[in-house]
């Protein structure tokens, strides 16, 4: 399985090839990226990069050269190799994302973790009286569902409370977003509450939209929100990250969604103050009160292999031509363009301009499909994926105040399609897609109709 | 890397074949055992299963199949297969323990991250006024360094406080244990303080030594200790699992320490109580509120795959004579022959009684050698490694009070070799170690030499 052009065997004075510019003979061939992929599922329209990520052939062979490291002798690893591994990992995102220092950045599992790395801080200052019951925790509406459970979890039981932020959707530039952020704020605070903490999502993920997450940081910092964490899950290789413009306190990011890391990994970004010295990865180890960069690099016998590889990927990704930023490129136009031969096909609409899609793109499904409910687009997906080999989640857009709904389903679009484009898909994926949705309005299938 | 004796394709009616016996002309051969360790690093003397654990090849493979699926189609591995494939791995797994029902039994990481899911339920309780300031958390005074940080993070942060007892060591029957037990624990409760749980070890990791954990449970009954945390990380695949038997509230080990599974998984299991509803995977998902065994089966994009290969191991360890039961036996009587080889050969002892042994002994070391503290352990465990190519923790055994220390060093072994026998050992193994040893006390090596 060894791709005989990846990093050759991994010695630990590997330095990443960052600043070598590939010159055009040698940049990744449409073959060779095939290959890099071929572990996909053959005859699948795989657009959904965004859910779970995906992770080429050269980097899962690293991963697996660390796997056996441990296998063979893992005191030896654990002892002589790990915590070195870890920190050229965290020593590489630090420049990725402009942070000031290594010990800004810990590497944890996933958004899921960092998010509760941060609530259940927030959780013991509701305990141990720095902040007091009903003092508040903004989210937007459309936060990720884990999100959401993780403010239940820590900030709701520990007696804190939620201000909801209703962004628009679809949307049609930023502005929208600022003026309604700031007036939800607003509304929020309107009885005095003090706002410890603001969870903002720098690109949403369902509805999908890149959040102008710098302005709408400003506005809280001008409203006096204590702290603010952006959820990036998506960011990292599908749109610029530099934090300090940003100016968040914590910010983390997927490495595994579009960094072509192996699942799991992510990076939490904490920026310095004497907050950070006070989280704490929840699975409490050896390495307690040590910072918790330290704490995350060991929370007890694992498998920490998809964290050590962030080298492998650096190089992967500058063999292609503009390294991350041209991937992102050609993602975003790719997505872009198929998201608008999909809208022309069915005679819908995307649901945000392309300046605001990631290398993602919500598109308008044909309303005859009269998709009612969650419930009605997870069984959409389910067919497409069962009966058409289509890969790709489904949005249920609810009807806003005022909509009449009923049985008018003249032109409403009640439903999108999240596409992705990551560097294996190709044209064929999205026609696939644009094939099935016409065979299911040419039947004048329902919803209704699907099991 | 597919061992063609590995379990096949993995299809999803497999049943593992517990109950079939194998007949003797297909037991597992010798040379068959050390093919499925060959990727252990050769010439190492590996005498320290205890540690990290140990995976043979077939279960590497099958682990490697479920990555692949995760790899070829996510989205359908998470909606078709996993939960699926956990809830297998769970149910083999209460059957094992006798465990009364699969809800008490969820899997987690490691024996590490269990406790951090019952110690953060103390931690609630005191922040929620259902436990009071003061109120105690009993542990031994050799608890595993990353609970005894834990009980820190999450009981002493949150205003109880901890009653520590002290076992002796070396030790000579249960009864010394059980002896002592009773009496820190009469002590620790004096001042009238009402103790919420107790963490007891089942297998305690240094030094190790295979603690009456039925009986301590009963005292802590009789005591009016509210909740008992068995802390068995060592104990599945080593000793016999009873958990009904044992009769404690929560109850953890690790499958990737004696049990085959690669790195890494663990199960907590959680007597039906209304205190088990109450009980969170601190990384909080989708399922928050399901119950504890749904929370930890998903908690984020993330690796999987160790979870799954608990039907491959069962026939990995049915290959055996005698099963799991069989090796337990061998490792037994193996690691107690080889402890009394070493002992004799280095005029020391062994640090608890044969019965009292798991799959591990530890052995007196030579006092020439001069180990004065656990700095001074660790850098002769590093020599060994380093120079002798022995893999074998070393434990520090303070002064009792009233030793008379300074330099009377006569005949006082002030250091254990913790040595393991796990199915790949061979003898050889132990008279490298035996040869190493006899070599440093030749050449009047004492730890103070040791860089």
């Amino acid at each position: 399985m060894e791709d005989p052009q990846a990093n050759g065997d991994h010695n630990h004075n590997h330095i990443p090839k960052k600043l070598k510019l590939s010159s055009p003979s040698s940049f990744i061939s449409d073959s060779e990226i095939r290959q890099e992929f071929a572990h996909h599922q053959l005859g699948i329209a795989r657009i959904n990069n965004g859910s779970f990520g995906s992770c080429p052939a050269s980097i899962i062979a690293a991963q697996k050269r660390w796997q056996l490291r441990f296998l063979q002798q893992p005191d030896d690893f654990f002892f002589n190799h790990l915590q070195n591994g870890i920190l050229r990992s965290r020593t590489l995102i630090t420049s990725l994302i402009n942070a000031d220092h290594v010990d800004e950045v810990s590497i944890v599992d996933n958004a899921t973790t960092a998010a509760a790395i941060v609530l259940q801080h927030v959780g013991w200052a509701f305990a141990e009286g720095r902040f007091q019951k009903g003092d508040a925790v903004v989210m937007l509406h459309c936060a990720f569902q884990a999100v959401k459970k993780s403010i239940e979890a820590y900030v709701t039981r520990a007696g804190g409370s939620v201000i909801v932020v209703q962004l628009p959707f679809p949307i049609h530039s930023d502005q929208e977003i600022i003026a309604e952020f700031r007036k939800g704020l607003a509304m929020g605070k309107a009885h005095g509450r003090k706002v410890r903490l603001a969870i903002i999502d720098h690109i949403t993920s369902m509805p999908c939209v890149v959040i102008p997450v710098r302005e709408l940081v400003q506005i809280c910092r001008e409203e006096g929100v204590e702290q603010v964490f952006v959820d990036a899950a998506h960011a990292i290789g599908s749109v610029h990250v530099d934090v300090k413009e940003i100016g968040a306190d914590f910010y983390v990011s997927n490495l595994h969604k579009w960094f072509f890391c192996p699942p799991s990994v992510a990076f939490l970004y904490c920026r310095k103050s004497p907050i950070a010295l006070d989280l704490h990865h929840p699975v409490v180890s050896h390495e307690y009160g040590n910072g918790l960069a330290i704490e995350s690099a060991w929370i007890g016998t694992r498998d920490y292999s998809s964290q050590l590889v962030v080298p492998d990927v650096l190089d992967f990704v500058n063999r292609f031509e503009g390294g991350i930023a041209g991937i992102r490129k050609r993602n975003h136009d790719a997505v872009v363009r198929m998201g608008e031969l999909l809208a022309r096909a069915w005679g819908t609409h995307l649901g945000s301009p392309p300046e605001m899609c990631p290398s993602m793109a919500m598109v308008g499904l044909p309303s005859s499909l009269r998709i009612s409910s969650d419930d009605d687009a997870l069984k959409l997906r389910t067919h497409l994926r069962d009966h058409f080999e289509v890969e790709v989640p489904i949005y249920y857009q609810a009807l806003k105040d005022g909509e009449i709904g009923g049985d008018n389903w003249d032109g409403r679009v009640a439903g999108y399609a999240r596409i992705s484009h990551q560097v294996y898909n190709t044209v064929d994926d999205y026609l696939k897609l644009r094939d099935a949705i016409n065979q299911l309005v040419k039947d004048g299938v329902t919803c209704s109709d699907l099991p």
